[in-house]
């Protein structure tokens, strides 16, 4: 336990690096293209064009569908880019990690951070589509911050989870990708749950993405999705992901040098 | 400041096939063990350097050198025995290791010397000594991927040394840049030695071992082969690698 807060301590004093490790995420990954930073915002945006010409006519009796669209893409990327991208953060810095002294822990944490980074850019056009289709904001709003709180959470223990077990079983990566795949389909992304059958609605209560995209919803434009089940599970899972990442990460951080 | 003791580190080594769900599943079906082979990547070391002393570590590749090294920054912990480090480590190990090819000289600076574990206020106090001392001020906003290998490793070499560590380890850098900027590379590190800082050295370069190093540790399959002055080490070892002829020397 005392460890445990060292090492969380050590993350802390080594902040500087974690910000400029952001920094550079974001710098490169827009600086070549001439829209630059702008793709941030146009990426969710196409993406809801895509979705929206295929399955509005399936769910456009959904109320508010493109604020329904929109809201599910910009939530869903803000995990899967992060933990995606975060499955190979050990592997990808095995360089560094194998000449200087570093929590290693600060490679998937800045992976998530520059998620998040993302996500709050492409707030951006979310609000434009929110604004258009006539959303009256509410207090529910100033839910936003613990939602993003408990999805930040959340990805970063399973961030951790990934980047580590990818260390020891290169395939993790791989199957990493299908999972993501497949749990994108079953996240009520661009369809009602309720078009489900009751089996898989019982089911979708045991997905994390679920309830956060739920909340995401509810502190935007939906106050009837402010449920104390979505509040309630969503931060359980939060917790429960945090601790398992963690502790895969923590019991393992002095092996990783050996297989990388 | 560093006190060895009995250090050895042990790599299980899996054969890379294992290293996948398949093979283990494979292997675990047919009844297989996995069979570890299990390397002593160092073995039983022990050693001491005090405060301005700087130990030079010969031998042949893969004699262990570069995990004596990860033992003593604190990359690696040893499986056996104590490892006790007192003091602010700073690599200046294969240059740049932390460097982004698309940043500029500037992000760099920043990006490079926050992986030593500086504060941003440390790092602008810093940057200008950095900057004069690389002798790159006119390319510092270039991106690094318009500069020389030489640029480069003067850029590495000038955070390193301004990290005003401790324990300064030097991996077979001294052969950055030019004539001008080794020689220029080799004073710091000289003065380093002065304001009592402890230098852990590491070349096949046995001329600037014996030029720099007080002590000398000659590393042979993990284990310690000869530990003592220079010029009875290296006389030694450049013995054997006159007779067998299968160590490189520069």
């Amino acid at each position: 336990m005392v460890n445990t807060l060292e090492e969380a301590k050590e993350i802390f004093r080594y902040r500087e690096l974690l910000r400029n490790l952001v920094l550079r995420d974001v710098k490169i990954r827009y600086k070549r293209s001439a829209l630059g930073f702008l793709w941030v915002m146009l990426d969710p945006l196409l993406m809801l064009l895509v979705f929206y010409v295929i399955f509005a006519g399936l769910f456009g009796s959904v109320g508010k569908y493109s604020a329904y669209l929109m809201s599910g893409i910009i939530m869903w990327q803000f995990f899967s880019q992060g933990t995606k991208v975060a499955s190979l953060a050990f592997l990808q810095n095995r360089n560094l990690i194998n000449k200087v002294y570093l929590p290693k822990a600060i490679f998937p944490l800045s992976v998530v951070a520059s998620s998040l980074v993302h996500f709050i850019f492409s707030l951006v056009p979310l609000f434009i589509i929110l604004l258009s289709s006539g959303t009256k904001f509410g207090i529910n709003l100033a839910l936003l911050p613990f939602v993003v709180g408990i999805v930040f959470v959340f990805s970063l223990g399973m961030a951790l989870t990934v980047s580590t077990l990818a260390v020891f079983f290169h395939d993790v990566v791989y199957i990493y990708d299908v999972v993501l795949l497949g749990w994108m389909y079953f996240s009520a992304i661009f369809y009602p749950v309720s078009i489900l059958p009751q089996k898989l609605q019982v089911l979708m209560s045991l997905n994390p993405l679920y309830h956060f995209i739920s909340l995401f919803r509810a502190s935007l434009y939906d106050p009837t999705l402010l449920t104390a089940e979505h509040v309630l599970s969503g931060s359980a899972f939060a917790l429960l992901s945090f601790l398992i990442g963690w502790g895969i990460y923590y019991g393992n951080r002095d092996k990783i040098i050996f297989y990388l | 400041m560093i006190a060895l003791q009995g250090v050895s580190v042990k790599y299980r080594l899996v054969e890379e096939r294992r290293r996948s769900f398949q093979a283990h599943v494979i292997n675990y079906v047919k009844g297989k063990r996995v069979v570890k082979h299990i390397l002593w990547a160092l073995r039983d070391i022990t050693l001491e350097v005090g405060q301005g002393e700087s130990l030079g570590i010969i031998g042949p590749n893969g004699a262990g050198k570069s995990t004596l090294l990860k033992v003593i920054s604190g990359v690696m912990n040893p499986s056996e025995g104590m490892a006790n480090v007192r003091g602010k480590t700073a690599p200046l190990i294969e240059l740049g290791a932390g460097f982004d090819d698309e940043l500029t000289g500037r992000e760099n600076i920043f990006l490079n010397a926050s992986i030593l574990g500086f504060s941003r206020r440390e790092i602008e106090e810093r940057f200008d000594r950095i900057v004069d001392f690389s002798e790159l001020k006119e390319f510092i906003d270039t991106p690094l991927k318009h500069y020389s290998t030489g640029m480069v490793a003067r850029l590495g070499f000038s955070i390193g040394t301004e990290a005003n560590p401790d324990i300064l380890i030097v991996d077979e850098v001294l052969a950055v840049g030019d004539a001008h900027f080794q020689k220029k590379s080799r004073d710091k590190i000289l003065t380093f030695k002065d304001k009592g800082v402890a230098i852990l050295f590491v070349s096949h370069n046995m001329e600037e071992v014996r030029n720099l190093c007080n002590q000398v540790l000659w590393l042979d399959h993990g284990r310690v082969r000869m530990l003592g002055e220079p010029e009875e080490v290296i006389a030694e070892y450049e013995k054997e690698v006159a007779v067998g002829g299968s160590v490189r020397t520069l």
